[in-house]
This record gives structure tokens, sequence and C-alpha cells, in this order.
């Protein structure tokens, strides 16, 4: 009894606005400055609000050998430069100490103005720090991309209030191995190999993401968005002979989730 | 004619945060009330009986000079009929900006205020003259013969019997300014103390001058005894014109953080190279979404000052069918140089640097959106939806094991080849590759090619077995 009277006083109170929310569901809000749309439909439903939190930092966990960043950000890259987007009429993006050189045919084929894209250069640790939090401060700039093999907590920290003051979307790339760190990002996904832990050959461009942290209940399950360009699986769907059928090629997004476990599954195990 | 004298509040010297030559920055800024203002040693005269009708009659004047923002603090002031009255006003009785002062009346002015009188005071004081009023009832040509014809004529400008005649201040049409440092400075980025004061001072000039610098040298002159080189100078260009004085600084310190004195610097002189009307933005009467934050121009500028400006890069697509000559990476700040160039010119913009010319382009704008558009049509050719999203720097050459490329394992082949024979006439690498896109267990999809080597003859690439594979791209 005395505990539904404390629920019902919380839901009626609610007092604390966006900063408190229930521990079985998500926050409503992920951030004051609201969401930008990821523009996968599966991942977007078990985002707080719906999608990227904008002024918050995303960690994006994943291994130097499977790079998937462009497939999991470009939808909602491409949201984020258009005028509609509620980063104040800001467009560029940087990428702040890439490990490779970005592509323009290929990203402007995805969607994305590629003249609006600043490349940083930055080698050392503290010049990407650096640079990423004077490309925060830029009102012109609406993302930021920073590969961060190497930091530290403090740091981050850092960066999260950067974006949080100017209100932009930041995204930090570290390896996978930091999982186990803590870290002050509002979220933290973790993009796992092709391949591990369930038949490849289903699904040739889909990405697996694990939720680590979030503004809500823990996610045990992984999910699998297919996030494959349509032209590129059509291009395999010609070439049957040599790979593998790809028979979801220009259907709709939709969602496909393995093994829903319970939450708490992932702590017993 | 009425005349106000101003004599600013001077900071001790050496004081850091200081206009370099706060007299004349408050001289600039007086421009703004009347065209003739004269600066005689630490004071300013002001000749205000014209534009006073302007402001709204002489209280109100005087009212909005004393209460508006100055570059410099005021430290006393005083008005009178004629300049000369206005300068004895101002050693004997001067009004402070709160608190007014009735003058003494002009016969009782003391001789020694009367700049003229200044070597002949022994002589008076045993004549027993003390005031205006006693020097002026002596004979005409007593005094004219003991004291020569500049007491008299001086004493006529007082009484305004003659017309008060000054070289008046203009302002320069380039800006240039010099500061002799107080102590000698070793290493360049102590030299941005000093420049603080001389970005001051340029501040001042910008906005009396309602323009934004596009470029600036900083100059300094070092010590001659040694066998080294005697200037040394920094040249800074900005992309967009601009008056902020804290982003000035900030650039000139990243630049001066690379530059290394080869002797101690005992001058520094800076001066405008190129500076462009600044267009005002106006402001809205309804709060405003303001947009907090640096610009895009600052935050390039920044970074490529510490950073290197070869490492802060915008893409520039190019045509080409090699993927790695399919975009180029200039520096962003040249690339923001020449966007504002291209701005510039289609709005009819002059700037001093071409301020004589004719502008001839303003009957003819040509609209932006047409450039926009040109731009637009060989993007959307350009655009490769089967092109990998990250490109590798220098293609990775695969070890090859039973005729199967190998990257972190075997790969397979999902796609291709798509044949490329491009770069044949020159200008670059000859390129002759058959691309394929692969799928590796570790590494996802791959974009990898096999180099057919340039061989006439029917053997030439498909079956050979030591074809040479690279790993070229990543669908990331």
């Amino acid at each position: 009894m005395a505990l539904r009277a404390v629920s019902v006083d919380f839901e009626e109170v609610n007092g604390f606005g966006d900063a408190v929310w229930r521990a079985d569901a998500l926050a409503r809000h992920a951030s004051p400055a609201g969401v930008v749309a990821s523009g996968h439909v599966v991942l977007d439903a078990e985002l707080p609000g719906g999608g990227w939190p904008v002024g918050a930092l995303c960690e994006i966990l994943q291994t130097y050998s499977a790079q998937s960043e462009w497939r999991l950000l470009l939808p909602a890259l491409c949201a984020a430069q258009k005028p509609a987007a509620n980063l104040g009429g800001a467009s560029w993006v940087a990428l702040i100490g890439s490990p490779h050189v970005p592509f323009g045919p290929a990203l402007a084929a995805h969607g994305l103005d590629v003249q609006q894209l600043l490349w940083v250069k930055a080698q050392a640790p503290a010049e990407r720090l650096w640079a990423a939090e004077q490309a925060l401060r830029c009102a012109d700039v609406a993302a930021v991309l920073a590969w961060l093999p190497q930091v530290q907590a403090a740091h981050l920290r850092r960066l999260q209030m950067a974006a949080l003051t100017h209100a932009k979307l930041l995204f930090v790339m570290r390896p996978a191995m930091a999982q186990h760190a803590s870290s002050p990002a509002v979220l933290r996904l973790l993009l796992l190999a092709q391949g591990a832990g369930f038949n490849a050959k289903l699904e040739p461009g889909a990405l697996n993401v694990q939720v680590l942290k979030r503004r809500g209940p823990p996610l045990a399950c992984t999910l699998i968005l297919p996030a494959r360009a349509v032209d590129l699986s059509a291009l395999f769907g010609l070439c049957a002979g040599a790979a593998p059928v790809v028979s979801w090629a220009g259907t709709e997004r939709k969602a496909i989730t393995l093994e829903r476990h319970h939450a708490l599954d992932s702590f017993a195990a | 004619m009425h005349w106000i004298a101003l004599q600013p509040e001077l900071a001790p010297v050496g004081a850091l945060d200081d206009l370099t030559d706060p007299v004349t920055a408050l001289g600039w800024w007086a421009l703004r009330y009347t065209p003739k203002v004269a600066r005689t040693g630490d004071v300013l005269l002001l000749e205000v009986a014209a534009s006073a009708r302007l402001w709204g009659g002489l209280p109100a004047l005087l009212q909005h000079i004393l209460t508006s923002n100055q570059p410099v603090a005021l430290n006393k002031y005083a008005q009178a009929a004629t300049s000369l009255i206005a300068l004895a006003q101002l050693a004997v009785a001067p009004s402070s900006p709160t608190q007014p002062v009735n003058g003494l009346a002009v016969d009782a002015l003391p001789v020694h205020t009367l700049a003229a009188a200044t070597p002949h005071l022994d002589t008076l004081s045993r004549l027993g003259i003390a005031t205006w009023g006693q020097l002026r009832v002596l004979p005409r040509g007593g005094v004219s013969r003991r004291f020569g014809a500049a007491l008299l004529d001086a004493l006529d400008q007082a009484y305004g019997l003659r017309p008060d005649l000054y070289p008046w201040l203009v302002l320069p049409e380039v800006f240039e300014a010099s500061l002799e440092l107080t102590s000698q400075v070793e290493s360049a980025p102590a030299l941005l103390f000093a420049a603080r004061r001389l970005l001051a001072q340029l501040r001042v000039w910008l906005q009396l001058r309602h323009r934004g610098v596009l470029a600036l040298e900083l100059i300094w002159q070092m010590d001659e005894r040694r066998h080294t080189a005697h200037q040394g100078t920094l040249r800074l260009r900005t992309a967009q014109p601009t008056q902020d004085a804290s982003h000035l600084q900030r650039l000139l310190g990243e630049h001066l953080a690379h530059v290394r004195l080869p002797a101690p610097a005992h001058t520094l002189r800076l001066r405008t190279l190129e500076t462009s009307v600044l267009g005002n933005t106006s402001a809205s009467l309804l709060p405003d979404a303001v947009s907090t934050g640096d610009s895009l121009a600052q935050t390039v500028e920044r970074l490529s000052a510490r950073l290197g400006a070869n490492q802060v890069l915008q893409l520039q697509p190019r045509q080409d069918h090699r993927p790695e000559q399919m975009q180029a990476w200039p520096p962003a700040a040249t690339q923001l140089i020449a966007a504002y160039a291209i701005d510039k010119r289609t709005r009819g913009q002059n700037s001093l640097k071409n301020a004589s010319q004719p502008v001839a382009t303003v009957g003819a704008p040509r609209p932006r959106a047409d450039v926009s558009k040109r731009i637009a049509a060989p993007l959307a050719l350009w655009a490769q939806p089967l092109y990998p999203t990250w490109l590798l720097q220098v293609p990775i050459h695969l070890a090859v094991r039973q005729q199967q490329p190998q990257y972190q394992g075997p790969l397979t082949l999902l796609a291709g080849p798509q044949r490329l024979e491009s770069g044949w006439w020159g200008g670059g690498e000859m390129a002759l590759r058959d691309y394929f896109v692969a799928r590796s267990a570790q590494a996802g999809l791959l974009w990898i090619y096999r180099e057919r080597l340039h061989r006439s003859g029917a053997a030439a690439a498909t079956d050979e077995p030591d074809a040479s594979w690279y790993l070229h791209g990543l669908f990331a």
C-alpha cells in the first residue's frame, strides 16, 4: 500500500522534470534539447525519447576490425543537417581524428551534404579532445564525431558538459574494450562484430547493437538493425551466384529482434 | 564657437590592459561628435558649436559625451567659448564627469595657464601681473616689444579676436600603430601581452570605420647588436571580416606559439593589410533565437592555427574515376577565404584594397541560388552508392593464399569485378584495377581491388597466379 502511495505521489508531483524516471520505463526525454531520430526503427524504439539525444555524449564502442559507425549514424547525421532538426540551423558535421579517409561519393549517396563536412586530422589524444571541444563550441556545427581510442572519464565528462552547454550531437567512438570502464556518457552502444553469435548469412548488412547504458531499464537483448544500403543489397542480389542471396533487399526496414531475454538475465550470466 | 577640453584618465606606465595610445583612441572616438577634434599634449579639444543642434543642444551633447561608453575613462573636462579658455579652465577649475564646476571668470584666470606666457612668467610676476585681465590692459605696443608678438596673438586668440586653428585629427585610412616594449622580450608568446594593447586600439579604429579586418600584420623589431634578422613579421588572415579583438588575440596567440625569436624584440607594430565593410546585423525587437558560440570561420581558424592548416580539411569533389582522385581535401581555412571572396564579388561589395576601382558588379548581382544549383547538379552524378564510406589513405597489399586474398582470414568475393582503367594520360598514377566487394568474417564488407599489370597480350590479367590484391575501402 505504502509503495503504491509513493508511486502515485511521484506521478502526481513529478517536480523533478526529466531528471528522474521510473526504473521500469524509458525516460520520456533523453535531453532538454530534444532528440534526432536515428533512422533505425528498432533502435529508436529502445532509445529514450526516440532518437539520439541532442546535447549529450553518446558512446559507440566497436572493435577496431569491424567498424560500422557510418551505417549506424548516417541517417541521423543527414537529418541533423536539415534545417528542420532542432539544432538551431547548424548544418556542419565535424569529424575529429577519423581512422581512415571519409569517402565523399559514398557519403553523398547516402544523403549527407559532404560540402559541410569538416575533417580534423588530429593525432595526439589531447589535440583530439581540444579539437572536439572547439567544434562543439561552434554555432554552425550540428554534430561532432570524435574517435578517441585513449581517453579518461574526466575528459569525457568535459566533452559531455560542452555538448550539453552548446546543444550539439556528440558521438564518441571508442574501442570495445572500454565497455567495462565507467563513463559519463548518457548513452552507450556496443556494435558487435558481424556474424558473432548468429547466422551471418541471413543478414549480410545488419548491425548488431547492444545498448549498454541508457536512461531507462537495461536492455539484455541484441538489436539487429537492417542497415545496408538498398543499392548495395540489390547488387548482391544480382551477383547471387557468387554471394549469399539477399532476400530483404529493398524491403522496408522492420523490427527483427532475436532472443528477447529478460533484462536481468545479463546480470545472472 | 564652443569648445570642450577633455582629459582622459591615464593609466600608470606599464599597465597591461591598456591602449597603446589612449589619447588618440579617445580622439578617434570623439570624432563621432564633431569633425573638429584636436590634440594638444594629453588634452583633447572639441569644437562642438556646429554639431550641438544635431545632438539636441549643448547640455545634451555634453551629457552624451560624459555618459556614453568611451574607450578610455574620462578624468576631467572643461568647456568655454574659446579653446585657450577651455584649456585654462581645465588646468585651474576642472569639472569631473560626476561633478560640474563653474569656472573662473576669464579675466581672473592666472597667467601661467596661457601656454604662450610660460617663457615670461618670471618677468610677468615681477611686473605684478598675475591674471589674464591684468595682462590684457597693458599697452599692446609695449607688450609686443617686450614679450614678442606670440603672446599678443595668443591673448587675442583666447579672447576670440583671432580664429582658433588646429591641425584637426583625422581617422587614418590604414590602421598602423607601434608600441615600444618596456622591456626586451625574449620569447614570442610573451609578445602577445603587448600585442593585446595594439589590438584594443585596432578595435576602436575598426568600430569607427565600420569595418572588419581581413588581414593584418604584426611586425617586431629585434635587437640589432646580434648578427641575426632585425625584424620579424607575422601575417594573419581571417576568412570573414571581424572586429572581434578576442578572436584576433587568440589567433595571434596560436600563431605566436610557433614563432621563435632569434634575438630579443624591443618594438612592436601592428597594421591592417586588408579590411572590408562590416555588414551590421539589425537587432530584432522581439527576443530572437540567438545562436551562441563561435562562427565556423572562427573555429576553423583557431583549429588551423594550433593544429596546422593541413590538418583541418574540407571536402572538394573532383571529376575522376580513380577513387583516390574523386575527392580532394584542401585546408578548410583557404576554402573559407575563397568562399568569402566569391560571396563578396557576387554581392558587389568592395573592400578598402580595391576601393578606388569602380564598382561595376552592383548592377547585375548574380543570385546565389544559381551558384548552388550549378554545384548541385554534378554532385548528384558524383555520388556513388556502391562505394565504401571509408577509403584507405594508402591501399593495403593483401596476402594471397590458394589464389584467395587474405585480410584477417580469407575473403569471400561478393560482387565484382568493376573494371577501372584510368589515368593513362598522366597526372597521377595510371590505374588498371578490378574492384570487388568482399566479405571478411572479422572485418565485415571490404572493397578490394586486383591490380592488372600493364602488359599487352592475352595473358594480361585475369588468370595470373601472382595477381596483387589491395584493400582500398571499408563499408563501415
